[in-house]
């Protein structure tokens, strides 16, 4: 049975669209804000759609900020939205670490104080953030006193990454029954003022490399982050819109999780990217074809507010 | 069907067998770490193999990954364990040869941003091809804001233990410029060390820079064929008449295959020779050229057939 996918959406099929669903969740970067500046429109949108009685979540791959801070940067932007709200891979780690790998043990971290604080709010003890560099000879620090409590390696993204963390991660990592975990792989991390760097992608791609094992990755399009949402706020897949600028990963996101689809075009990819998935034979590629599309998520307005 | 086509049968070999080969084959290619050497180790009978070769009019050349010194190094290494008449010319080391590609194969006409230790920029100086000054404490500027060299027309990266955020977002932005060469000096994911420890390699950066700039690297080092047709500019090689030695399936027993040279596993390194069987016993494709043509124990087994 065809489908049809990445139809526009506009006029009456806005408000068709929204009233089959009770719960959205939005990526951050690129669909309601793009650096410090929120996209125009969006706050309204958000703000609205909380009026209605919808659920409105925020689901980002971004290991950079706790619930707490992405909180204050939506107040600041003008979204109505709280700690709880929000969905960031620092505190999904945390609880993947907690959930998933029932860890119990330390944690060697190559990441942010932002993921280092959200380990600690579910009591789990991290070595390894901050500088550190090489010193002595290669011997020395192929033999680098490790932690025996140290049960997991978590890779986010990291400014201070170095060769010696790379080198201890890959030491710990030797043991095979120590976990690897990476935040998201994410290739390029967007920045405030629209700039970007490298993104944790290629940290966890030089970890993986380095101890030829692959890591378990949180973020989309991996479903935990939606079992996250859906764990605590009772989400039904039916009735739930995912909203994202991201093919790869947050329109796949939704289409493993059951979801609908909405892309905005605010954001990385385009509907000419999305058309090459779909012309394309292959059933993967086609989780990445969103139902909908909008230039951006402005678009919704007219239907919330009418 | 009984008996492949190809001699690569992983055949373990003393004795009669090693003379015939030797006989046949008027240049030996070695691999250092794990062949001849382990780190400050030699194996034993190693240096005497060499000269025994030598002296039997054969031309023995040492290839090898290892980026993290210059050729000169590399001569006073060979002093230290005992090797009495290795000369820099035998030695191609992938630092060696990236500077020998750069400046003759790509000519580049501008700078190099490098990724990497002494060893390979002492290379670069001595080949005369240009280098931006990397400045390791690079407190004065954030990863998010840092000036770049208009000059640099390549990036090479290898082996670097003051690799660091900043370097790795230097050398992506050079990259975004198509006409910017991207090399590696080898793709080895990590290196062994002495006491079975090992250490993150010149493979695990290079992935990082590739997954950065979505662009892959040119790659220098072993198993691809340019330390090959390197070592073949300057002096003349019949692949026929070579022997490639080796103790990794994925780097030299491949590079052999790649050049057409005839292949042999030792056991003093990382391969086992399970490991070579595992291969030979695959059904896909690809892996046949990690299977090589004859095994020893150590290459300190040639010394019964040459000393006689």
């Amino acid at each position: 049975m065809a489908v049809s996918k990445c139809t526009r959406l506009s006029g009456p099929l806005i408000k068709q669209l929204l009233d089959s669903v009770d719960n959205v969740l939005f990526d951050c970067d690129g669909v309601i804000w793009r650096g410090d500046e929120a996209i125009s429109g969006a706050p309204e949108v958000i703000n609205l759609l909380k009026k209605t009685g919808k659920g409105v979540y925020f689901v980002t791959n971004n290991s950079t900020k706790t619930r707490k801070m992405y909180a204050d940067k939506l107040a600041k932007l003008g979204f109505n939205a709280t700690e709880e709200e929000v969905f960031g891979t620092a505190y999904c780690s945390a609880m993947y670490l907690k959930s998933v790998c029932k860890l119990e043990g330390k944690v060697y971290l190559i990441g942010s104080n932002a993921m280092r604080q959200e380990l600690e709010k579910v009591e789990i003890e991290q070595i390894g953030v901050g500088p550190d560099h090489v010193s002595g000879t290669q011997f020395d620090w192929a033999n680098v006193a490790l932690d025996p409590e140290v049960k997991a390696v978590l890779v986010g993204f990291d400014e201070h990454f170095s060769y010696m963390k790379l080198n201890k991660a890959l030491q710990y990592l030797s043991n095979s029954d120590c976990q690897f975990v990476g935040t998201n792989t994410d290739t390029r991390l967007p920045l405030e003022g629209g700039k970007a760097v490298p993104g944790t992608g290629c940290l966890v791609k030089a970890v993986e490399t380095a101890a030829q094992r692959q890591a378990q990755v949180v973020g989309k399009p991996n479903r935990f982050m939606f079992d996250c949402v859906a764990g605590k706020f009772n989400v039904d897949p039916n009735r739930c819109l995912m909203v994202g600028d991201r093919l790869d990963t947050d329109i796949l996101l939704g289409s493993n999780c059951g979801l609908k689809t909405l892309l905005t075009l605010t954001g990385v990819s385009t509907v000419a990217d999305a058309e090459t998935h779909q012309k394309s034979g292959c059933p993967v590629r086609q989780g990445m074809v969103p139902d909908y599309y909008v230039d951006s998520i402005a678009e919704l307005l007219p239907a919330l507010q009418g | 069907m009984a008996g492949a086509v190809s001699s690569r049968g992983c055949l373990k070999i003393r004795g009669a067998q090693i003379r015939d080969l030797l006989d046949s084959k008027h240049n030996v290619l070695f691999d250092c770490d794990g062949v001849i050497w382990n780190g400050e180790t030699v194996v034993t009978g190693a240096p005497e193999v060499v000269t025994l070769l030598k002296q039997q009019g054969k031309r023995v050349f040492f290839v090898t990954n290892n980026c993290t010194r210059p050729r000169e190094n590399y001569v006073q290494k060979f002093c230290r364990l005992g090797f009495t008449d290795v000369a820099e010319e035998e030695i191609f080391s992938s630092a060696y040869c990236s500077a020998a590609y750069l400046r003759d194969v790509a000519k580049v006409q501008g700078k190099v941003y490098v990724i990497g230790c002494q060893g390979v920029l002492k290379e670069l100086q001595d080949a005369g091809v240009p280098v931006v000054e990397e400045d390791n404490d690079s407190s004065s500027f954030s990863i998010y804001d840092f000036p770049l060299d208009p000059d640099v027309r390549a990036v090479l990266v290898g082996y670097d233990e003051n690799f660091n955020f900043m370097k790795l977002a230097k050398a992506c932005c050079y990259l975004r410029n198509s006409e910017c060469l991207f090399l590696a000096t080898d793709p080895d994911p990590w290196h062994p060390l002495r006491g079975g420890r090992i250490t993150p390699g010149s493979g695990s950066l290079t992935a990082a820079l590739e997954t950065a700039s979505n662009r892959k690297a040119t790659v220098i080092g072993k198993p691809s064929r340019f330390m090959y047709e390197c070592i073949a500019s300057q002096f003349d090689l019949d692949p026929a008449r070579s022997l490639m030695i080796g103790d990794r399936l994925e780097t030299d027993i491949l590079f052999g295959i790649n050049c057409g040279l005839a292949t042999m596993l030792t056991l003093t390194g990382v391969s086992t020779f399970e490991e070579a069987q595992q291969y030979k016993d695959s059904d896909s494709p690809e892996k046949k050229d990690f299977v090589p043509d004859y095994v020893v124990e150590s290459i300190a087994d040639f010394l019964q057939v040459l000393e006689e």
